[in-house]
């Protein structure tokens, strides 16, 4: 039996301080690296900026540029956590309904096929054309990019329930809706999270590709405002602000699929 | 109680025809124990399906006295396989039935924590399933069928997966709660001994496709008690079980 004392959870804090330190370790490392291949082979800035040229034009406002980090971190934040709640909310949904009966799924899923084997590098410029520049135009586009893993995966979860489970709800003549909410849903909840975790990284393309394209703000528009003028260290900085953007998402992802499948920390710590 | 008409039943499968009951009728009364013994693969767990209403049937019928109970609601089956579901604690899953009848989950709380106790499981109503042994969740599984105070109890091979000695307490405690709760039993067994010590009557099953082989009225005393099992009418029906079968 498990029982949650203090000293049990200051363990949980301790393990999960560890493994996250030595994941910092790996990064740090990783950022000495570049640092000591840049200076030591003297490489010109505007091809690969070392890691501390790339913070201090995070930190130190330059006069080769005139914007604020803060705005455009912002948005695209802003444009990353709205479009992977929107992401989720509706691919979850979105995966019951065609689940909830085969004449839905058949008239549905080829059409979700369909939209999904368009590149979205080709699309965006389309939405572009019919919703303007904006931020909702980027959340759109995430949205499109993200939305398929999580709705297969969650229907993939939805029908892997073993046919005798259901003999369960049904023995006592319980409707479809309790063997979804008693049975399917609960049982798909591993399915979803995977989903959410490849839509998570999605959404961030996404975002970046629609701020490439159809943006005056967000990190994207630095990256290729940048790459006009030929200004590298800001790309870096962008790329750095991305990723450690991308890592805390999927961080956060995973804590609350801890959170909410308890029964799973179990089978695993006992391995 | 349930009257059970030339049961038939078919499978199409990818091989074609399997004709798994071919013929089967019997009564079963009110606050009756009746167990079925028959060989592996004859047919016993679709009967019970079939019952329970789970597996249509492909011949024959089945006549319920709606006045002795509501087949909808008054059911209580013990699956071959616990079936537990993996994400909800012990407690969650002995009241599963109580929600799908809709009923005031509040009120049985207690209801569920005694069944636990009964089946030897106290303690244990915040576990998950995966932190039990099979044998345990077999038990969870067998509270979880009573939980709603079925009249009528399907049991499935209920002490499959439990040792002897479990296995021998288990049959007291069930007839215990078959004799105060007057609840109608029908039970599935491979132990030919556990089904004369529980058993009013036992019906034999050949193998598929399965027919009745033999009825047997049990008239040892009640209250059940382990001298019974050295008595001489109970190795004469162990016989006569045995010579249906063909083991003899
Ligand atoms: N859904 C199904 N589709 C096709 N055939 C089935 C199906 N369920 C059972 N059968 C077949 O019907 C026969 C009887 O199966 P059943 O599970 O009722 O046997 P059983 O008497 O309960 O066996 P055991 O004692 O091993 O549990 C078997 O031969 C089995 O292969
Ligand atoms: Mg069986």
């Amino acid at each position: 039996m498990k029982k949650y004392s203090l000293k049990k959870i200051l363990n949980d804090v301790k393990k999960g301080v560890r493994k996250n330190f030595q994941a910092s370790l790996t990064i740090i490392g990783f950022f000495i690296f570049w640092q000591i291949i840049v200076v030591f082979f003297q490489i010109p800035q505007f091809i690969l900026p070392s890691p501390l040229d790339a913070l201090e034009h995070l930190f130190i406002p330059q006069e080769s540029a005139n914007y604020s980090w803060m705005l455009h971190i912002s948005t695209t934040l802003y444009e990353i956590a709205l479009s992977f709640i929107v992401t989720a909310t509706v691919g979850i949904l979105l995966a019951i309904v065609i689940s909830w009966s085969r004449l839905i799924k058949d008239i549905m899923m080829p059409f979700f096929i369909f939209i999904n084997s368009l590149p979205t590098i080709a699309i965006a410029p389309i939405i572009l054309l019919w919703m303007g520049y904006g931020i909702k135009t980027n959340i759109l586009i995430a949205f499109l990019v993200s939305f398929f893993p999580v709705v297969i995966n969650t229907i993939a979860g939805l029908n892997s329930v073993e046919d005798d489970l259901l003999d369960l709800v049904r023995y006592l003549h319980g409707s479809k809706l309790q063997i979804f909410i008693k049975i399917r849903i609960p049982n798909s909840l591993p399915y979803i999270f995977s989903g959410l975790k490849i839509g998570s990284t999605m959404c961030i393309v996404g975002a970046i590709v629609g701020e490439f394209i159809a943006s005056d703000k967000g990190l994207g528009y630095i990256i290729i405002n940048s790459q006009f003028t030929m200004n590298t260290p800001p790309i870096f900085s962008a790329l750095i602000v991305i990723s450690i953007a991308g890592a805390l998402l999927y961080g956060l992802v995973t804590l609350l699929e801890k959170l909410i499948m308890p029964w799973r920390e179990i089978q695993t710590t006992n391995q | 109680m349930l009257s059970i008409n030339k049961l038939k039943k078919t499978y199409t499968t990818r091989d074609g025809e399997l004709e798994a009951l071919a013929n089967v009728s019997f009564d079963i009364f009110p606050q009756e124990f009746v167990s079925i013994v028959g060989p592996s693969g004859c047919g016993k767990t679709t009967l019970l399906k079939i019952i329970a209403g789970l597996v249509s049937k492909s011949g024959g019928n089945i006549d319920v006295d709606k006045d002795q109970f509501d087949p909808s609601r008054e059911v209580g089956f013990v699956f071959q396989d616990s079936l537990l579901l993996h994400w909800r604690k012990v407690l969650e899953n002995v009241l599963l039935p109580i929600e799908i009848l809709k009923m005031n989950k509040g009120l049985y709380r207690q209801q569920a924590l005694d069944l636990l106790d009964l089946v030897g499981l106290e303690g244990f109503e915040n576990s998950y399933p995966n932190e039990l042994s099979g044998g345990m969740q077999q038990r969870v599984s067998i509270a979880r069928a009573l939980i709603h105070d079925p009249k009528l109890v399907l049991m499935d091979e209920p002490f499959g997966a439990l040792d002897a000695i479990t296995r021998e307490r288990m049959n007291l405690e069930l007839l215990r709660i078959w004799t105060e709760s007057k609840k109608t039993i029908l039970f599935i067994t491979h132990g030919i001994n556990e089904a004369i010590f529980l058993s009013d009557r036992i019906i034999v099953l050949s193998a598929r496709p399965s027919r009745m082989v033999n009825v047997l009225d049990i008239n040892l005393p009640r209250p059940r008690v382990q001298e019974v099992r050295t008595s001489p009418d109970f190795g004469t029906y162990a016989l006569e079980i045995y010579r249906s079968l063909e083991l003899i």
